[in-house]
């Protein structure tokens, strides 16, 4: 779900931190620019390294001294049909949303829960919905007892509202949509000792 | 209720900037390469460790290296099979997939899931039925060359320590 991407910009590095290494008050001032930014191509995690940087000339009239940087950044952008291991969040009436703690819009929309299925008000939590799996009349509660295994359906960036509402939830410019509607998707626990199932019913 | 604050500068090479809560979105335009190499969970971990992540507990001393945001992906990767992965499986585990037809994706996706059971390890290959892959070959060499998973090892070290001492040492829970 990481990969690197170079990068090439000018960047301006204030004059309080021309002191420093140059390199490091380049690596100052990038961090401060991109990073836990969400970039066209991703979430930018961490400054990897810095290829080269040219110029530093000083613009009239102007404090910081611009430098042309050539970087490489690690950013997160998983690619569509990759597994990953999430955590539970919260749940409504549309679905599950998951959380990866440095990344916490994941959503599950209700479609993509495996059914039949219910969505309960969650005994435990007055605010919440909680959603059951009905297998084989078993039924399996989604919730945050252990880690859940989604796989990515789609990647979206919507564009940045110019207006919002008061009470409107923070604008997210990066959404991941996950399905658990597969063997092996889901909280582990349902799948745990199905191996030693399956091998029992080989045997017979 | 959030702040937002707008920036606009006027040379066209400076980003153009909206503040929000907590992420924000930056429109980039000068990128040279958006996909230099993929990276596995060990790497990027790899990559925060070598910067100090690990070694301090109170995490001031280090965040001169490591940033508040790195600190949450190094949690998170923590509790990944990442984190009992050493470079040389990793490679050599890379290396003998080579023999089972898998896409580049889908052994990352191995390397960062570990799969320990078929029905763990399906939802990761595309359209496993039609291309007639050895499941099992996959799973061996699972087993044989990648560390088991985090929780599974304090399992079994807890198990061990039992038996040899009857006593219960702390056991760090994952939640």
């Amino acid at each position: 779900m990481f990969c690197l991407s170079e990068m090439e910009d000018t960047v301006r590095v204030p004059p309080d931190l021309l002191n420093l290494p140059l390199e490091v008050a380049i690596k100052k001032v990038l961090q401060k620019l991109l990073l836990n930014k969400v970039l066209s191509i991703g979430l930018c995690v961490s400054i990897y390294d810095i290829k080269s940087a040219e110029g530093g000339f000083v613009l009239p009239g102007d404090g910081p001294a611009t430098y042309k940087v050539r970087f490489i950044i690690v950013v997160f952008r998983p690619f569509v049909g990759e597994v990953i291991a999430a955590r539970f969040k919260e749940s409504d009436s549309n679905g599950l949303r998951l959380t990866l703690g440095f990344f916490e819009d994941i959503y599950v929309p209700a479609p993509l829960i495996p059914r039949p299925n219910r969505c309960e008000p969650d005994p435990y939590n007055r605010n919440q919905m909680r959603w059951v799996w009905i297998f084989e009349e078993q039924e399996y509660i989604i919730d945050d007892s252990c880690q859940i295994n989604f796989r990515v359906e789609n990647i979206s960036y919507p564009p940045v509202p110019t207006e919002q509402a008061e009470d409107a939830k923070p604008f997210a410019p990066m959404v991941i949509t996950g399905t658990i509607d597969d063997d092996g998707l889901g909280p582990v626990s349902w799948w745990e000792g199905c191996s030693e199932r399956n091998n029992e019913d080989d045997d017979t | 209720i959030f702040i937002y604050v707008f920036f606009f500068f006027n040379s066209k090479s400076f980003p153009f900037f909206l503040f929000y809560e907590s992420k924000h979105r930056c429109e980039y335009v000068c990128r040279v390469k958006a996909n230099a190499g993929a990276l596995t969970n060990f790497e990027v971990l790899d990559l925060l460790n070598s910067r100090g992540a690990s070694k301090d507990t109170t995490r001031v001393i280090a965040s001169e290296t490591v940033s508040r945001s790195e600190y949450k992906v190094y949690d998170y990767l923590m509790e990944t099979a990442a984190s009992t992965q050493t470079r040389d499986s990793v490679t050599k585990f890379s290396d003998k997939c080579k023999g089972f037809k898998l896409a580049k994706a889908e052994i990352l996706n191995i390397i960062n899931l570990r799969p320990s059971s078929d029905v763990e390890l399906t939802p990761i290959l595309e359209k496993p039925d039609e291309r007639e892959i050895d499941i099992e070959g996959i799973l061996a060499l699972v087993q044989e060359l990648l560390p088991p998973l985090p929780t599974v090892e304090a399992h079994k070290e807890n198990e061990q320590e039992e038996t040899e001492d009857g006593e219960q040492p702390n056991m760090e829970t994952s939640v």
